[in-house]
């Protein structure tokens, strides 16, 4: 923050981006505008700025021209930003004191219509970036020691997976389980889909790998009381019983799974009638069962199976589909064609989603002569009990909506996976977001499917959302790489954009703490006096602390306020481009089209607009072609500047058309 | 409200649909379908009405009677229900539900059963044509056993019962389809309308074209003669024809009218049309060509073979008659030539024949239908 001296040689490069951007906005004459700024020393036209033989230029500019700073107008700095600071930094300057200005989505994509305004902003968009660039300031990433460790929480198939590569990549692991034994959900399956195996050897194979690492500790019956730290050096307080443990680590991995939804009283007759049971209870009499299926003492002939139970409401709590428990019913339904014979089953669903490779169960169970229902979610079925068995009515989507019913012994709500409801408690123990429907919620589904907003905090299986045991653990693995990737290095280099407080001005009022999502502020006392620090491995430089505060004591790196208000006012600043005879800014349109070069269509439309100003159904009825046709024509005639909106008809319903820039119109 | 049947499914089967249970819905078929209009609308939703047991649904429908069974559908299903087969299947199990003495119903279900009858019916006709002559050594045995009066009588009973149930068949049909109509508006009736559109299809088959130029890729450049279509023209007014030539000569009461005698020009050309029709159609299916000729039922072969050896013995008894060939060989293939006719009349209600009578009817529903939706 001391250093407030201004930069005084800034290169600026403005690309052409191949014709996206130059095709509509006037590059040339805005290079020129940017070289008049202050402090400018270089404005150059580059035809691709990110080609790495302008990199090479730019690069040696930077060192011929002594520059200090640069500025690059091209496209998104999602796409770019790291590729331009890295060419700061090879060419000896700070990557800090490089900005890029969007002139590609922001501006002639945004406004192809009208090239002229496209061309404007952009030149404020740059004169606000050299503006930015001039007062930035250099920057270094902020160092963290970390500790070799991980803390994963939860002892089911995606976290025991991930605990294995941790280890084995040379992290000791601290594997919490809440229960008294391991393996989750999935210990509790028999055969899975695919192999064939069963969910317990699944689990005792990866047990037994458990033990024989030396660096995996495993708690059972372990609960996570605090979490203190941040990304490097967490430490996660433990009890076990009536023992309290402090764990450090670098990372940890929240591998707690899912809970299955529970039907209300009454849903469907669960509760109020004892042969609708859920499917896990089914899969567990399935398990119980030999030779023949009972239940309650009765062979079962028949089964219903209801999917999307509590699942996918328009309207409800849980909107979203839970994906495995399409497949998991139909296995199901499988197992019991194959164990016990001539049982028919009826599936009364809203869409099957055995995606992938499990297609060939639902292909498999049609071929059985499973019998398959389905109903709209305004419709549900309707169970009522019919002597000793139960009536289930139905309005079939498949056969003209038909009212039908069916008699079966037993109903089985195929139910789906819900947040567990222990979530919230570790959402509020890591400060991790959980979503719109109660899981834990990554920074980008596809992009950083397994970090969190908090850093160091990571991640996986089915906490995150409803996924299949292969989904599961491709996800845990993902976290334990990328958790390995940041303990592997006794340092972790941070990005250097965070707040900064002002120790002078502090008066700690406790407001930016108060505002902090990230509990990144903490008072300190200095000098004497109390004051806000920021923990800059918490802090995610959002901002919201530094408008809050009364003393204008926060400041953050990278949107100071020198920087801000030097952007604002660079953009006020107007901006004034020379439009030419016949250039592109003058009627916002491309070069003139030839009167014989249009199509027939324009020709017979300009023919129309000859004289009098025409709407679109008019023009329709005149040509004797459809309206669509009509509209599509006029809008690109408008597009090239060829017509123009005249007037409101006199219905106030339609505007009507009139020629602009056609003088004559031959037939 | 309706009641799902799981067990229709199975008996819909032995009618010789296989996977049909595999369907799910994708409605593929349906659009592929040439002959699916705004009107109607099939196979997927009687696939439907199959795995839900919905039994009237079927009884009631025009639709299983306006498909000509050109394979698309099978081609194009992606879990390979067989459609097509399956919709085959559907006629067969409503000849067998409309005809009331359940003979149908054994025909169909069961190949050993369909062949014994086809056999005890070939002995018991060879005895009874016998009884035409009185003179002859079997038929003084077959006297001594049973009387002249019994046996006569009870060939009258015999194609009595087979007139009844043909006319019954055709009366239940006419039920079912009838509960589903629309009433149409009073002075509306398009009776003639649909019973010329029906003719119009008998003669032109017209729809049955849309059929072949579905499996374009192989009959696309052949000429219409060989075509799927005409050859099932060839058959049925050869069939007709002869019938029809029958009935006249039997009318003038002298079989051995000269050669140029308008009921013997008749059944001539009518002979060659069913010779040449089921030549074809039996080279086709030997042959598997294109996807409609790939499954060929027993009770297909059968009715296609007789029908082709009626032909054939006719025209060989044509030939020889002129030149006067050896007289007992004649006796032979007469007697052959005669049971298989006889046989073919008998059967005709309870075979793949009865579609004769069932699709006009359909047909004739179809067009009243779909001239009061234009």
């Amino acid at each position: 923050m001391e250093e407030k001296q201004k930069k005084e040689r800034i290169g600026v490069y403005i690309c052409h981006c191949g014709g996206n951007i130059s095709d509509y906005v006037d590059v040339a004459q805005i290079r020129d505008l940017a070289k008049n700024e202050e402090g400018v020393i270089i404005s150059k036209n580059v035809m691709f700025a990110c080609a790495d033989s302008n990199q090479k230029e730019m690069i040696r500019d930077i060192e011929d021209e002594k520059l200090d700073a640069i500025v690059v107008a091209s496209c998104s700095p999602k796409l770019h930003l790291h590729t331009f600071r890295n060419v700061a930094l090879r060419g000896g300057i700070n990557p800090y004191n490089y900005t890029q200005v969007n002139i590609r989505e922001q501006c002639s994509w945004a406004h192809s219509d009208t090239p002229g305004e496209a061309s404007i902003k952009a030149a404020g968009l740059i004169r606000a970036g050299i503006k930015k660039v001039s007062f930035s300031e250099a920057l270094e990433n902020i160092e963290v020691s970390s500790t070799r460790a991980v803390v994963i929480i939860g002892a089911g198939v995606s976290g025991m997976r991930a605990a294995i590569d941790l280890a084995k990549m040379g992290n000791q692991v601290y594997l919490i389980e809440k229960e008294k034994a391991i393996g989750g959900n999935v210990a509790k399956w028999k055969e899975l889909f695919i192999t064939g195996q069963k969910g317990n050897t699944i689990i005792e194979a990866l047990s037994k790998q458990i033990r024989e690492l030396t660096n995996i500790t495993l708690f059972t019956g372990a609960t996570i009381e605090k979490v203190t730290g941040s990304i490097g050096n967490f430490i996660a307080e433990v009890n076990i019983g009536d023992e309290k443990l402090n764990l450090k680590s670098g990372a940890i991995l929240v591998t707690t799974g899912f809970d299955s939804y529970l039907p209300t009283e009454g849903e469907f007759g669960y509760k109020n009638n004892p042969a609708v049971i859920t499917l896990p209870e089914f899969k567990g009499l399935i398990d119980n069962s030999h030779e023949t299926l009972l239940y309650n003492n009765r062979k079962v002939n028949s089964i219903a199976y209801i999917y999307c139970v509590g699942m996918r409401q328009t309207k409800g709590e849980n909107k979203y589909c839970s994906r495995v428990c399409c497949t998991t019913a139909i296995q199901s339904s499988l197992t019991v064609h194959e164990k016990f014979k001539d049982i028919q089953a009826y599936h009364l669903y809203r869409d099957i989603r055995t995606y992938g490779k499990q297609e060939i169960l639902y292909e498999r169970s049609s071929k059985n002569g499973d019998i398959y229902l389905k109903f709209d979610e305004k419709a549900p079925p309707v169970v009522e009990p019919i002597g000793n068995k139960l009536l289930v009515k139905v309005k079939d989507e498949l056969t003209k909506r038909r009212e039908l019913e069916l008699e079966t012994d037993l109903v089985v709500l195929v139910t789906g996976l819900v947040p567990r409801s222990d979530s919230k408690q570790i959402s509020a123990l890591l400060k991790i977001p959980v979503g719109n429907d109660g899981f834990f919620n990554e920074i980008h589904p596809k992009l950083r499917p397994v970090e969190t907003v908090i850093n160091g905090v990571f991640i996986g299986g089915s906490c995150q959302g409803p996924k299949n045991i292969s989904e599961s653990v491709q996800s845990s693995l993902s976290a334990a790489v990328k958790i390995n990737a940041l303990t592997k290095n006794p340092t972790i280099f941070l990005e250097p954009i965070v707040a900064r407080i002002n120790f002078d001005a502090c008066v700690w009022c406790g407001k930016c703490a108060e505002v902090c999502e990230y509990d990144a502020i903490h008072p300190l006392e200095m000098y004497g006096k109390t004051v806000a620090s920021v923990n800059e491995a918490v802090c995610k430089g959002c901002g919201m602390c530094a408008p809050v505060c009364p003393a204008d004591a926060i400041d953050m790196a990278q949107y100071s306020n020198n920087e801000i208000e030097g952007m604002i006012d660079g953009f006020m600043e107007k901006v004034e481009l020379v439009a030419e005879a016949g250039d592109k800014l003058q009627d916002g349109g491309e070069e003139g089209i030839a009167m014989k070069d249009m199509p027939l269509i324009w020709r017979q439309l300009a023919g129309c607009l000859q004289g009098d100003s025409k709407s679109i159904p008019d023009l329709a009825k005149e040509l004797g072609l459809d309206s669509e046709l009509v509209t599509y024509n006029l809008m690109t005639m408008n597009k090239y500047s060829l017509v123009e909106a005249d007037k409101l008809d006199d219905s106030d319903e339609y505007f009507s058309y009139k020629l602009k820039n056609i003088p004559h119109v031959q037939n | 409200m309706s009641r799902i049947d799981p067990e229709f499914a199975s008996e819909i089967k032995k009618y010789g649909a296989k996977d049909f249970s595999a369907c799910f819905n994708c409605g593929n078929c349906t659009a592929v379908c040439g002959l699916t209009d705004k009107s109607v609308n099939f196979p997927r939703i009687f696939l439907r009405s199959g795995i839900l047991g919905l039994k009237d649904d079927i009884l009631q429908s025009r639709e299983i009677w306006l498909c000509y069974a050109c394979g698309e559908c099978s081609e194009t299903c992606p879990r390979q229900a067989g459609p097509g087969d399956y919709m085959a299947a559907l006629r067969r199990y409503a000849i067998a539900s409309y005809e009331p003495t359940g003979l149908t119903k054994l025909i169909f279900k069961s190949n050993p059963v369909f062949i014994l009858f086809t056999i005890f019916l070939s002995v018991m006709l060879g005895f009874f044509l016998f009884t035409l002559k009185p003179d002859h050594e079997v038929s003084r045995w077959l006297f001594t056993v049973i009387p002249y009066a019994v046996i006569h009588n009870m060939g009258l009973v015999i194609f009595s019962i087979t007139g009844i149930s043909m006319a019954w068949g055709l009366i239940t049909m006419y039920l079912k389809l009838s509960k589903t109509v629309v009433k149409s508006e009073p002075g509306k009736s398009n009776f003639v309308n649909a019973w010329r559109e029906v003719v119009k299809e008998l003669g032109t088959m017209n729809r049955y074209q849309t059929c072949d130029k579905e499996d374009d890729s192989y009959w696309k450049n052949k000429p219409a003669a060989i075509q799927p279509w005409f050859v099932h023209w060839s058959i049925m007014w050869g069939f007709l024809g002869l019938l029809l030539a029958t009935v006249l000569d039997f009318i003038l009461k002298d079989p051995a009218t000269a050669i140029w005698w308008p009921s013997r020009i008749l059944g001539t050309v009518a002979g060659l049309l069913l010779v040449y029709g089921t030549s074809l159609s039996i080279t086709y299916r030997f042959k598997k060509v294109t996807k409609t000729y790939r499954e060929t039922r027993l009770a297909d072969w059968m009715f296609l073979l007789f029908l082709w050896v009626a032909g054939i013995t006719g025209f060989w008894l044509e030939i020889s008659v002129a030149f006067g060939a050896n007289y007992l060989l004649n006796h032979i293939v007469l007697l052959i030539h005669t049971i298989i006719s006889m046989e073919l009349v008998l059967l005709f209600g309870f075979s793949k024949f009865a579609h004769a009578i069932y699709r006009p009817l359909a047909l004739f529903f179809y067009f009243r239908e779909s001239q009061q939706k234009n």
